[in-house]
């Protein structure tokens, strides 16, 4: 493993890997920064470049140089005309919007950056420091294991999923039906085709995720039509001070351990991190009354929560094969397309290329912050550019990445039918992630399942109590995480509502 | 104003007949753009290792790179209709086997293709056996200790697969049928996680091909306890023959393929590409470091070679039924 490691250095370290790391951190920034555009629809529709350029170690790193940027870049517009650019920047408008109404929006931006910056990068060395043991361990996990965490992780996401959780349970259910569609892994008997070819092999995630995630928001871009020019972005106010970055360390170090640990749980994601990094700032402060009226050390307390996340989701993705979010579900679909599968063996089959990916993640934090600091009066104005000129090159990417990337014409009718449902998900107020989450779970329970069953042979309690312990210990702790996670959940849901309506009030 | 028209009408004048002359020479020559070769395998695994190799090599004699596209996923079912599906103009051809090519017809109910119509043979680049392996602290010392194993308990000798009637399944479907001996079958996404499902002892043995597993033979953690085909391949490991089996049992005959209807001239353009790369010392050198033979076979004898195996695979499935 430590071989792979120094071999990865030696592959991250190529000029053209980390041209395309700052062409992904600007594209990431300016998706996060249009409000309405999330990073996961930024990255949908950049994913088929990953693969057009064909090479791993240039299309993977440019797909993390826009999960990072996006993460970021969400952030200017909720500072400026407090409208979170991304769902993960929602607590950075409590008190980011605040100081812009007092003419500070530079020092919230520049705080933004720096705190974004620096948890992202310890959250990467963290991520490679983790991964090396998780990976040993899980190297030891077969089929029976890998089945039971991934009914694990049905059930966290079940339980953690936003909005009321029988939505959740509803769309995870979806998800879990469509991936079904097509042969089945052992016997390859049609389930679902009615008969057609083109189902035959299942639906492909590309397209699926394409549709899912950027056609409903750019449905939702053309009924809101140009938002008024009223609201007013600027780039205003004195430089952020070395003084008030300093005070504001501890809440950064404290939001990159928290959001850290949010991220090696698959489903939780960056929203929770933000609300819960912002939380934690505001309780452990001494004047707690300042938050939510223009206080630095807010902005600071949500944006590297926010982005702690990004590294280390790619633990549970990389050595088990389970994204965190829709993000890593897009990351997932683009390492496949590179012949690579994420899961227990891919760490010693293409340790090199893994590792490279992972060292090039952290060196790309130092472009980051250059990167960042030279864009943030260009996309202060980007905040307020009219819809009405972006929308139609987002279709344009939308429809010829889904073709470009496969070639299948067939992919075409597969974007647009989860557009259809994406769109009707979001009018309903359902949350599409669990849907993806199910799509790719379900497949990977079914598959490892089976793998059990024909392991087991009759015996399986046997089977399950003396030779597969791992197993059966994460079967007895699923609900019991499952309950805790709840709860916990329900507490932190309803502790949001009281702040929303503090608020309004 | 009227100069930086005139300056336009000008070069574009002069421009035109040349990129009209670029464009017919270019349509004359061939390949005169990538060759995509659809490798319906999961990556690091020997078809996918020998399919990097010769495409490497193979630039210098095509004139274009080669392009590998994984697309694995139902038993090679995926990338196989993908290939028939392309257009018969030498550009996207596919690299298969002789149960993909031969055997599944019988095996599954394909009704999107028949190999047979639908693609021709370019080459076969070269042939892999199979070996029985088992870990090397295991218990197992001689294929003996297996088969008796077997014969004790039936349908509790686990063995780990690469896939419903893949390279690994096969040989040991021949094995349980002329034998009597039934394993319990365990599925795997490919030869790379069947090999790691006996290493962490998942399994009590495994098939692969000794090229992919000369580093774990030399690390002392694999035995190979038979490998096919009539004459011993490695020293003091029995063969197929020996162990009573068939000699055509355990062969995967690796194939360059494209779909059926490519000019005459441009199949013979591959093929002779393929013919200039077998005196090319580097390609050759390459090969055999890997653990690799290069028997080489022109598309033209390889398509005879299809009808063999097309009848030698009916009788084992007709045997199977039979029972």
């Amino acid at each position: 493993m430590l071989e792979s490691l120094l071999a990865g250095v030696e592959v991250a370290l190529r000029v053209d890997t980390f041209v395309w790391i700052s062409g992904g951190l600007l594209l990431g920034m300016l998706m996060g920064a249009l409000p309405g555009f999330t990073t996961s629809m930024g990255m949908s529709v950049l994913v088929p470049i990953s693969f057009l350029v064909g090479d791993p170690l240039i299309g993977i790193p440019f797909l993390i140089g826009v999960y990072k940027g996006g993460i970021y870049g969400g952030s200017v517009p909720a500072i400026l005309i407090s409208m979170p650019g991304t769902g993960a920047s929602i607590a950075t408008v409590f008190d980011g919007h605040e100081l812009t109404k007092q003419g500070k929006s530079r020092k919230a931006l520049e705080m933004s950056l720096f705190a974004s910056a620096i948890s992202d990068f310890f959250s990467d060395i963290f991520t490679l420091v983790m991964i090396i043991p998780v990976a040993a361990v899980v190297l030891g996990f077969g089929p029976p294991e890998i089945a039971a965490v991934m009914f694990l992780s049905l059930v966290v996401i079940a339980v953690t999923a936003t909005g009321p959780v029988i939505k959740g349970l509803i769309m995870l259910g979806l998800g879990v039906w469509v991936g079904f569609v097509g042969a089945d892994p052992f016997s390859a008997m049609a389930r679902y085709t009615f008969g057609t070819a083109e189902l035959y092999d299942g639906f492909h995630l590309i397209p699926m995720l394409i549709g899912l995630f950027a056609l409903p928001e750019i449905f939702n871009a053309v009924k809101e039509g140009d938002t008024p020019g009223a609201r007013v972005a600027s780039f205003v106010g004195e430089r952020l001070r070395m003084a008030e970055f300093r005070k504001s360390i501890r809440t950064i170090v404290r939001s990159t351990v928290l959001g850290s640990s949010i991220g090696i749980v698959p489903g939780l994601g960056q929203p929770i991190a933000a609300m819960m990094g912002y939380i934690a700032a505001k309780n452990s402060s001494s004047h707690p009354e300042t938050y939510g009226k223009g206080e630095l050390d807010g902005v600071a307390g949500a944006e590297a929560a926010n982005n702690a996340v990004n590294g280390p989701t790619m633990v549970p993705l990389l050595t088990l094969g389970i994204p965190g979010d829709a993000v890593t579900a897009l990351l997932l679909g683009a390492f496949m397309m590179q012949g690579l599968r994420p899961g227990p063996t891919l760490l010693s089959s293409s340790g090199d290329i893994v590792f490279g990916i992972l060292i090039a993640m952290v060196l790309a934090n130092a472009l980051f912050v250059v990167i960042g600091y030279l864009t943030i009066p260009f996309f202060a104005r980007v905040v307020t550019i009219k819809k009405s000129l972006l929308i139609p090159v987002t279709i344009m990417l939308a429809f010829a990445g889904t073709y470009l990337a496969r070639a299948n014409p067939f992919d075409i009718v597969t974007l647009i039918g989860f557009g259809l449902i994406g769109i009707a998900a979001r009018e309903a107020k359902f949350d599409v992630a669990p849907m993806v989450m199910g799509f790719i779970l379900g497949r990977e329970l079914e598959y490892t399942f089976g793998q059990t069953l024909a392991l087991a042979g009759d015996n399986w309690v046997r089977f399950a109590l003396t030779e597969r312990l791992g197993m059966t210990a994460v079967l007895v702790a699923t609900p019991i995480i499952g309950i805790l996670l709840g709860r916990r959940m329900h507490r932190f849901r309803v502790r949001a509502l009281e702040r929303e309506r503090i608020e309004a009030a | 104003m009227i100069s930086i028209w005139r300056g336009v009408i000008l070069s574009t004048a002069l421009l035109l007949p040349a990129i009209a002359l670029s464009v017919v020479e270019a349509q004359e020559r061939f390949p005169n753009k990538p060759i995509t070769l659809i490798t319906p395998y999961a990556a690091g695994g020997s078809s996918d290792l020998t399919a990097r190799v010769f495409t490497t090599y193979l630039r210098k004699y095509l004139g274009q790179p080669m392009l590998i596209r994984l697309v694995p996923g139902q038993a090679g079912q995926k990338g196989t209709l993908e290939a028939t599906q392309a257009a018969p103009d030498g550009y996207t051809l596919v690299y298969t086997d002789n149960y993909r090519d031969q055997l599944h017809r019988f095996t599954f109910r394909i009704d999107k293709y028949d190999t047979n119509q639908d693609l021709v043979s370019v080459a076969r680049i070269n042939y892999g056996e199979i070996g029985v392996i088992v870990r090397a602290d295991g218990p197992y010392q001689t294929w003996a200790d297996i088969e008796n194993a077997a014969r004790a308990n039936p349908s509790q000798i686990k063995l780990s697969h690469s896939g419903l009637w893949a390279a690994l399944f096969v040989p040991a479907q021949h094995m349980m049928q002329i034998m009597g001996l039934q394993f319990r079958m365990v599925p795997y996404r490919g030869g790379g996680p069947a090999k790691a499902a006996l290493m962490a002892g998942d399994v009590d043995f495994s098939m692969a091909f000794p090229a992919t597993i000369a580093a774990d033979i030399e690390a002392g953690l694999v035995r190979v306890l038979a490998t096919a085909g009539p004459e011993r391949i490695m020293e003091g490991v029995p063969s197929f023959v020996e162990i009573g089996l068939p000699p055509t049992t355990g062969y995967m005959h690796r194939v360059v393929m494209g779909p059926r209807g490519i000019p005459e001239e441009r199949l013979a353009i591959l093929r002779r590409a393929i013919a200039e790369l077998q005196s090319d010392e580097a390609y050759l050198a390459t090969m055999r470091s890997l653990g690799e033979n290069t028997e080489y076979l022109d598309g033209l004898d390889y398509e005879k070679v299809r009808l063999e195996q097309q009848r030698e695979y009916r009788e084992l499935i007709e045997s199977i039924a039979g029972q």
